[in-house]
């Protein structure tokens, strides 16, 4: 028995050693991006407003271009609005009350809902990126929104605490969503394979599309975050996958390097498909 | 006591510059340095081997607690420093070691400390960015990240030793 603990004591620390490591290489392999959004938002309590200062501090050297995208965005709301009138005002068919009750589109029952806020913290050196913004809980921020910066995708939020919300970036390898090419109807899965923070995959697009470098690439009506034709961007270079498919390489529209501030948008109808679905889909494996 | 102090402020100062600039600037893809490892590099060459596992596990579960990464730190730090007291009486000689010291150029030699700085940093690299990545498929863009993060994290390693000899040859 003395042999037994004398063997022990010598090799404590190889012992130690294998204990600790085995405990970690568990908790690494049964983390999912939940875990690790989890993670991030605990880690904010310390850290968040650490950022949140460093963040005001570099966003005061990106005003200008800020603004500039800002003038741009509202130019392109404004042509949207006009675009709607003027089809209105031309459409005989409808009465004077009819076009009145359309154009005063808030009185309509909305699909989205937009909310502004500023990235805090950014990561694009790493396999699996996450954003932390400056909004949570407190400001009607919740799990499954998408995050959109100069109207192309950013990433969807995964968990909020009180005041900062954690969001899984496109550039994570776990991100999936669909796109298509815009004007079509083929549809592909757009995934990062983490080699460059500028470019994504859209992959098994039917071979009978027809693909063209430089078309644009948006989000389609099967997601349950994102807003349908959003720009994910444009096309980089393709090519044939076992004769069936097409892998396409998306050079991203938003520079995800230099975010600063983004819009976050809320389904409101995502709940309520969500629950249809669930009550008439598959159900729960037993 | 002093010491004890000393090393606080280093482990501090380690993960403050970690966290809130080396992990947060990102320069580009292949690059992000890991320079907290200077940390357990620096510890004192005669601390018993359980506590440089404790001190590496504390280290990497800050580390991981920041950097959301769910124990790819811890993992590669415990790894570390269970290599270290090895590496020490291979690289630097067992007479050095049972001196005792810090083991900084001023110890070492400049030779013996960059070989074993360096040796100590690869380890870290190379367990983080395969565990990061686990996947063979990008084997190469994977041993690119691994050796521009290295050299830059023994620049950065060598640098916190040189901070670090002066404040000891002030105090």
């Amino acid at each position: 028995m003395i042999k037994f603990f004398l063997f022990i004591k010598k090799i404590h620390f190889v012992l130690i050693f294998i204990v600790l490591e085995a405990v970690a290489l568990h908790y690494y392999a049964g983390s999912t991006s939940y875990t690790k959004a989890r993670l991030v938002t605990v880690s904010n309590h310390v850290a968040g407003g650490i950022y949140a200062q460093l963040s005001g501090l570099n966003s005061y050297f990106r005003l200008k271009k800020e603004n500039a995208s800002l003038a741009a965005e509202l130019a392109a709301v404004r042509n949207e609005l006009e675009g709607y009138r003027r089809e209105i005002a031309g459409d005989t068919t409808l009465s004077a009350a009819d076009s009145a009750a359309l154009l005063d589109s808030a009185t309509g029952r909305k699909r989205y809902e937009y909310f502004t806020a500023r990235v805090v913290n950014n990561t694009i050196t790493r396999q699996e990126n996450y954003i932390t913004l400056n909004r949570g809980v407190d400001d009607g921020l919740q799990a499954d929104m998408a995050v959109i910066a100069d109207g192309g995708i950013v990433g969807h939020v995964l968990g909020c605490s009180e005041h900062f919300s954690v969001c899984m970036s496109v550039l994570n390898r776990n991100f999936r969503t669909s796109g298509k090419i815009k004007g079509t109807d083929h549809i592909g899965s757009i995934s990062w394979d983490g080699l460059s923070y500028e470019y994504v995959t859209l992959s098994e697009i039917a071979k009978y599309a027809e693909i063209h470098t430089g078309d644009t690439i948006v989000t389609t009506t099967h997601s349950s975050i994102f807003p349908p034709d959003v720009m994910i961007g444009t096309v980089e270079s393709f090519t044939l996958n076992n004769a069936t498919y097409y892998d396409v390489k998306v050079r991203l529209h938003t520079d995800i390097a230099a975010l600063n501030n983004v819009t976050v948008v809320k389904y409101l109808d995502a709940e309520e498909i969500d629950m249809l679905e669930q009550s008439v889909g598959i159900p729960p494996s037993r | 006591m002093q010491r004890a102090i000393e090393y606080a402020v280093l482990f501090l100062v380690m993960v403050i510059l970690q966290v809130f600039l080396f992990s947060r600037v990102g320069f580009s893809i292949y690059l992000h340095p890991l320079p907290y490892v200077a940390f357990i590099v620096l510890l004192p060459m005669e601390i018993a081997p359980v506590a440089l596992l404790g001190l590496g596990l504390l280290t990497g579960l800050t580390m991981d607690f920041f950097m959301a990464t769910a124990g790819i730190n811890t993992i590669s730090t415990l790894f570390v420093s269970f290599c270290r007291p090895t590496l020490l009486n291979l690289l630097a000689g067992k007479d050095e070691v049972r001196d005792g010291g810090i083991p900084n150029v001023n110890r070492l030699g400049f030779k013996k400390f960059i070989r074993y700085a360096g040796v100590m940093s690869f380890l870290l690299c190379a367990s983080f960015f395969m565990l990061e990545s686990l996947s063979w498929k990008y084997f190469h863009i994977t041993a690119l990240r691994i050796v521009l993060s290295w050299a830059v994290t023994l620049l950065l390693v060598y640098l916190c030793q040189r901070l670090f000899s002066v404040n000891r040859k002030k105090s």
